[in-house]
C-alpha cells in the first residue's frame, strides 16, 4: 500500500525534500514505517529510531489529524493513503 | 474587577484601538496591568513576544536572557540595535520596550533559566513565555511551571517553520509528555528568518493575553504548527501521556 509522509523541520533539511510517497506492506504499522524510512534515508535514523530500532520518544507524529506518541507506534496499523506528519521538536532563539 | 488597577487617561488612550475589542473591554486591559509575565530569552521569539505585550500593556515583565548583543543576533532579535552590540542584551531590550511603552514595569535578569533561579522565577509571574533555544532550558522551565501551576507559552522554531501550545498543568500535555528527552543532534544556531520568529513571538504573545484576560480559547490540548513556505497552518490535538515524569497524568 502507499503512504504519503511529510517531513518538517531538520527531517526536512536531512531527507531533503517535503514530502514522499512510501510503499508500506499491508497492514503494516508505524513503527515499521520509521524503520523503514531510516533504512532508506541513513541521515534521517537518529531523528526517527534508537540504536535499537524503537521509535525516537521526541518524535512527533501524526497520523492523518490524530497524534501518536512513540510507545503506541507499534501498535498503530496503518491504510493506504494515509498522511503521516514527522515532527521533531524544535526550539526558539 | 475593584481588586484590578485602574486606568490612567493616558493609558485609556494608548489602549484605545483594543479597549473596544469584544469580550475585553476595560476589564481585560486592568487585568494586563495587574498582570506579570516571564519571558525566557528575548531572541527571535521572546523578544517578539515581549515587544507585543508591552504594546498591549502587560503590567510587569520580567526577561531572562544572558550575554551581550551579537552580529549575528540582528537578523532576527528585534529588540537589539546594532549600536548595543557588545553590550548587555536585556539593556538593550528595555530601552527599546520603554520607547514602545513606558508605563510597563520591566525587571531584567541577564542569566538564563537555570537550576538556581527557576523556582523563584516562576513564583514571581502569572504566565511564562518559553522560547530558550536549548531543550535544557526548556525542559527545566516546563518542570517548574507544572509544578506551580503556572500557564506556559511554549513556542519554536525553525527555517519557515513554526509551533506553539500552551501548557496548563493538570489539563493539557506538557513538554515533557510531548519530548520526554532533548532531541539527538540538535544544533543551537538553525536557519530562520525574523519574520518567522516574530509570526511566532507574536502568536505566544496573543496566547498570554488570551490567558490573562479571559478571552477566546487557548491553544490547550492543540499544537498550533505552521510552514511560512506555503503558507499552510494547522493545528493537531496532543495528548498527555500516563507515565510523564513531570506532570503524571
Amino acid at each position: 500500500m502507499k503512504l504519503r509522509v511529510q517531513y518538517t523541520a531538520q527531517l526536512r533539511a536531512v531527507v531533503g525534500r517535503a514530502e514522499e510517497v512510501v510503499e508500506l506492506s499491508e497492514g503494516g504499522n508505524l513503527a515499521e514505517l520509521l524503520n523503514l524510512l531510516a533504512d532508506s534515508h541513513s541521515t534521517a535514523r537518529p531523528h526517527l529510531v534508537t540504536e535499537v530500532g524503537q521509535v525516537r520518544p521526541s518524535l512527533l507524529i501524526v497520523v492523518n489529524d490524530s497524534a501518536v506518541s512513540a510507545r503506541e507506534a507499534a501498535k498503530t496499523v496503518l491504510y493506504s493513503d494515509d498522511i503521516v506528519t514527522l515532527l521533531p521538536p524544535i526550539a526558539g532563539g | 474587577m475593584r481588586d484590578l488597577p485602574e486606568l490612567t487617561p493616558d493609558e485609556r488612550g494608548r489602549y484605545e484601538w483594543q479597549l473596544s475589542v469584544r469580550d475585553f473591554g476595560e476589564e481585560g486591559q486592568r487585568r494586563l496591568k495587574n498582570a506579570t509575565v516571564l519571558v525566557s530569552r528575548i531572541g527571535g521569539v521572546g523578544g517578539s513576544a515581549a515587544m507585543q505585550l508591552a504594546a498591549a500593556g502587560i503590567g510587569r515583565l520580567i526577561l531572562v536572557h544572558a550575554g551581550n548583543v551579537r552580529l549575528n543576533d540582528l537578523n532576527r532579535q528585534l529588540l537589539m540595535t546594532t549600536d548595543w552590540i557588545g553590550k548587555p542584551r536585556v539593556e538593550s531590550a528595555v530601552r527599546r520596550l520603554h520607547e514602545l511603552n513606558p508605563h510597563v514595569e520591566i525587571e531584567t535578569v541577564a542569566e538564563n533559566v537555570n537550576d538556581s533561579n527557576v523556582a523563584d522565577l516562576v513564583s514571581r509571574c502569572d504566565v511564562v513565555v518559553s522560547a530558550a533555544p536549548l531543550f535544557s532550558e526548556r525542559l527545566l522551565m516546563n518542570r517548574e511551571a507544572v509544578r506551580q501551576q503556572k500557564p506556559l507559552v511554549d513556542s519554536a522554531m525553525y527555517e519557515l517553520e513554526g509551533r506553539l501550545t500552551t501548557i496548563i498543568a493538570d489539563q493539557t500535555p506538557c513538554l515533557s509528555c510531548l519530548y520526554p528527552e532533548p532531541p539527538p543532534n540538535w544544533k543551537r544556531e538553525f536557519p530562520v528568518f525574523a519574520a518567522v520568529a516574530s509570526t511566532v513571538g507574536s502568536l505566544a504573545a496573543m496566547e498570554v493575553i488570551k490567558l490573562i484576560a479571559g478571552v477566546g480559547e487557548p491553544l490547550a490540548s492543540r499544537m498550533l504548527t505552521f510552514d511560512l513556505r506555503d503558507m499552510t497552518f494547522r493545528t493537531v490535538p496532543i495528548a498527555r501521556q500516563p507515565d510523564c515524569p513531570v506532570c503524571g497524568a
